[in-house]
């Protein structure tokens, strides 16, 4: 939690999971004493070890509320870091700052963990318990992941889980309370998460209109105990799922939201490529518009010359002959739409002549639409089942536009595709070569 | 092709190298009249006669020893350590002489000794008479190990051995001295540092050395039968290793499990997994497993001792696993 100017609160960590006092074993600082984060502020022992507290702020330490030798409950502010040496004013032995406290149901409190020494906040991941749950002190309650590591805290205490008061993905500071477990069975378990903690008014109402026979979990805000969702956005694949997404452009992402179980392997891509495109998203499903510009149609006047000289009359099989060579894979099917009508042609690799009708429901490699005979003249429809090429005028200009999913083409395929195509058009001389 | 057992095939190989060059000899603890207790060189001392195959008494490091200098001073020797557990008392000989002295002497004292033992459980000998300890040498530069699968190889590594003019460390498993396998008439050798496919496969490498070869073969005939095709290959030589082999297999059916008999840990089979690891990794689709003998002490109990080793069925079972996407550490 940042602390902008106010005072630093400093407290007794919690250097242990099943630690509930820690004991000052002398202070490194003395009130007033100017400290930088950092330094040492005082030695705590717990039952398994001794060890230095560093500052998390610079000042003045002030306020220095419990002496060398005193046991102090775990979360309770010891002593603050404040922007000026104050005059020692004696403070009540302090609670842990819980806000709502009274609010919450009796038990022992469980505090988000110190899990290392510059530690601000904790990264809820998941709870491994719903609220109203029976917990053994050894049961993994919840997870938590800071800025080095994910880890499994313990309950700590047996009893049930009266209260959980941070949701999986929220971060909670330090020392805040995040659950209750209480010894008998909770008649009234409160939820809440760490922003209803900044507002407990709205949170209490809900936690008192609560039905108090049995806790009722909420389903929608209690994750499930295997949790599969990882929060740090990691995905388990193997290495060569992985490169084989990347060289195709694929996403592992969407196998994740798709609720596809990890970890994915080579096959799984072939379930991420089956699965039905959204419209708009990610990357690898963005679509790719590109548009040329040409000064001169010179297919016009192929098409006049194929007619006439080597009686092509379908200028429709030219079209598509010129789009088959431009994807450079040697045959192809091009559907051919004009005047709402669509043909599929099989073009083998050579003659125009060699053109043929594809048969009935060949899935074709690319769309050519002819809407130079129409008044449209730009597209952008979003991608379609195959790439599409588009021609149609802009005043005197013919614009070839290629619109295909990321996944049909990749950039670079794409710029190839239209640039070829265009250029096939500009000069058809240049395909015969 | 005819069929001789390993036992012969080795037998047949010494003979041929010690009518080849008559510097060459063997020397070991009953070799001569008992021609070993597994019978392997029987016939041999009425060839070559006891001054070309030297029985010793019951001393490893001093016969080893002898073997190193005479090795230095212009001989062939192979030495013979009736069981590889005994490796453990010629340690100095081996690793800090005979390894050694080619690099010490600044390339003037080569040691062109073969060191002939054996490996592999199953056979009731305890835990002092069953180990398969080639990963101790192997880990030495300056030794070369090879690692023979059946007759043939163990005929054409065995004469490679003899004719190569630094110290190579030779392990027969002595449960297949009596298997037979087809090798040829003719003078063949097999050179170090060439992997065998033993068979084809597409879907998951099986890699296995020594008597884990032919559990691999028959894990890879269980599995053929469910639809796996599994992939054999068999380094025939640990060390040099023919990395690229193996490679190029794991490149291509992106699984590997690699079968040894040695103790699993800081083993032959983590040796092969990592260099897979690092060499092959975005080519993988599951983690490289090891399959090697448990870290204990080899049982004398039958039953027990069974269980300690790779089985084909253990294998196959690792394979599936492998093949259903099942991470087997998948956190």
């Amino acid at each position: 939690m940042p602390h902008d100017n106010g005072p630093h609160d400093v407290i007794m960590p919690a250097l242990g999971m099943a630690q509930e006092t820690g004991k000052i074993v002398a202070w490194q600082k003395s009130e007033g004493d100017a400290v930088k984060t950092g330094d040492v502020l005082f030695e705590v022992e717990t039952d398994k070890a001794t060890m230095e507290v560093e500052a998390q702020a610079d000042g003045f330490l002030n306020g220095v509320r419990a002496a060398a030798g005193e046991d102090v409950p775990v979360g309770n502010v010891i002593a603050q870091i404040g922007s000026e040496a104050q005059a020692s004013e004696p403070v009540a032995p302090a609670a842990p700052e819980t806000g709502s406290a009274e609010a919450l149901p009796e038990g022992a409190e469980v505090i988000m963990p110190a899990l290392g020494m510059a530690q601000d906040t904790g990264l809820i991941v998941a709870w491994h318990k719903a609220l109203g749950d029976e917990v053994a002190a050894g049961d993994i309650l919840f997870e938590v992941e800071t800025d080095k590591a994910t880890m499994d805290v313990e309950a700590g205490e047996n009893g049930y889980v009266a209260a959980l008061l941070a949701e999986a993905g929220e971060a909670a500071p330090v020392g805040a309370p995040i659950a209750v477990i209480s010894a008998e069975k909770p008649a009234n378990p409160v939820q809440r998460s760490q922003a209803d903690a900044a507002a407990p008014a709205t949170s209490q109402t809900k936690a008192d209109s609560a039905p108090d026979s049995k806790p009722e979990p909420e389903p929608a805000k209690v994750p499930q105990a295997p949790a599969p969702k990882r929060t740090d956005g990691r995905i388990l694949a193997s290495p060569k799922a992985r490169r084989l997404a990347l060289e195709q452009g694929l996403d592992l992402k969407r196998l994740v939201e798709a609720g596809h179980p990890q970890p994915y392997h080579v096959a799984d891509l072939e379930v991420l490529k089956a699965l039905p495109e959204k419209t708009a998203g990610s990357a690898a499903t963005a679509s790719r518009h590109l548009t040329a510009e040409l000064s001169t149609d010179g297919f016009a006047e192929f098409a006049a010359w194929a007619s006439e000289s080597e009686g092509l009359n379908d200028t429709n099989t030219l079209l598509a002959g010129l789009a088959a060579a431009s994807l450079g894979q040697g045959e192809a099917t091009i559907t051919v739409e004009s005047f709402d009508q669509a043909r599929a042609y099989a073009v083998p690799a050579g003659a125009f002549s060699a053109i043929t009708l594809a048969e009935e429901g060949a899935t074709p490699e690319l769309i050519l639409r002819d809407l130079r005979m129409s008044r449209v003249s730009t597209v952008a429809l979003g991608a379609e089942e195959a790439p599409v090429l588009t021609l149609s005028y802009a005043g005197s200009r013919l614009v070839v536009t290629l619109e295909c999913a990321g996944h049909h083409l990749t950039a670079a395929q794409a710029v190839s595709l239209l640039s070829e195509f265009a250029g096939r058009v500009e000069q058809p001389l240049r395909h015969l070569l | 092709m005819r069929e001789i057992t390993l036992s012969q095939a080795v037998n047949e190989a010494l003979a041929e190298e010690m009518r080849r060059d008559e510097t060459v000899f063997i020397i070991g603890e009953d070799v001569a009249e008992a021609g070993t207790p597994f019978k392997v060189l029987s016939g041999l001392v009425e060839e070559f006669g006891t001054a070309r195959v030297v029985d010793t008494p019951i001393a490893e490091p001093g016969f080893m020893g002898l073997g190193v200098g005479a090795a230095m001073t212009g001989s062939r020797p192979v030495v013979d350590l009736m069981f590889g557990d005994f490796i453990y008392l010629i340690m100095d000989q081996l690793c800090n002489q005979a390894a050694k002295s080619y690099y010490m002497s600044g390339g003037k004292l080569n040691v062109p000794l073969v060191l002939r033992t054996n490996l592999g459980a199953t056979r009731r000998s305890a835990a002092q008479h069953s180990q398969s300890l080639h990963a101790l040498v192997a880990h030495i530069p300056g030794l070369k190990v090879a690692m023979p699968s059946s007759a043939y190889e163990a005929k054409g590594l065995m004469k490679t051995a003899i004719r190569d003019d630094n110290p190579v460390v030779i392990f027969e498993d002595k449960l297949m001295y009596n298997d037979k396998a087809p090798v040829p008439e003719d003078e063949f050798l097999i050179p170090f540092g060439e992997a065998n496919v033993k068979r084809e496969g597409s879907d998951i490498t099986l890699i296995g050395t020594s008597s884990m070869v032919q559990v691999c073969e028959a894990a890879a005939e269980i599995l053929a039968k469910e639809g796996i095709e599994a992939e054999v290959i068999d380094p025939r030589t640990i060390v040099p290793l023919d990395e690229a082999a193996l490679l190029e297999s794991a490149k291509k059916t992106s699984r590997v499990i690699v079968v040894d008999e040695g103790h699993q840990s800081y083993g032959i089979t983590g040796e092969i997994a990592g260099r897979i690891n690092e060499k092959a990794f975005y080519h993988l689709d599951a983690p490289v497993l090891r399959m090697g003998a448990m870290d204990v002490p080899v049982p004398f109990s039958p039953a027990l001792e069974d269980i300690t080793v790779p089985t084909p069925e253990a294998v196959a079972e690792k394979a599936r696993k492998l093949m259903s996407g099942e991470m087997i550490h998948a956190a």
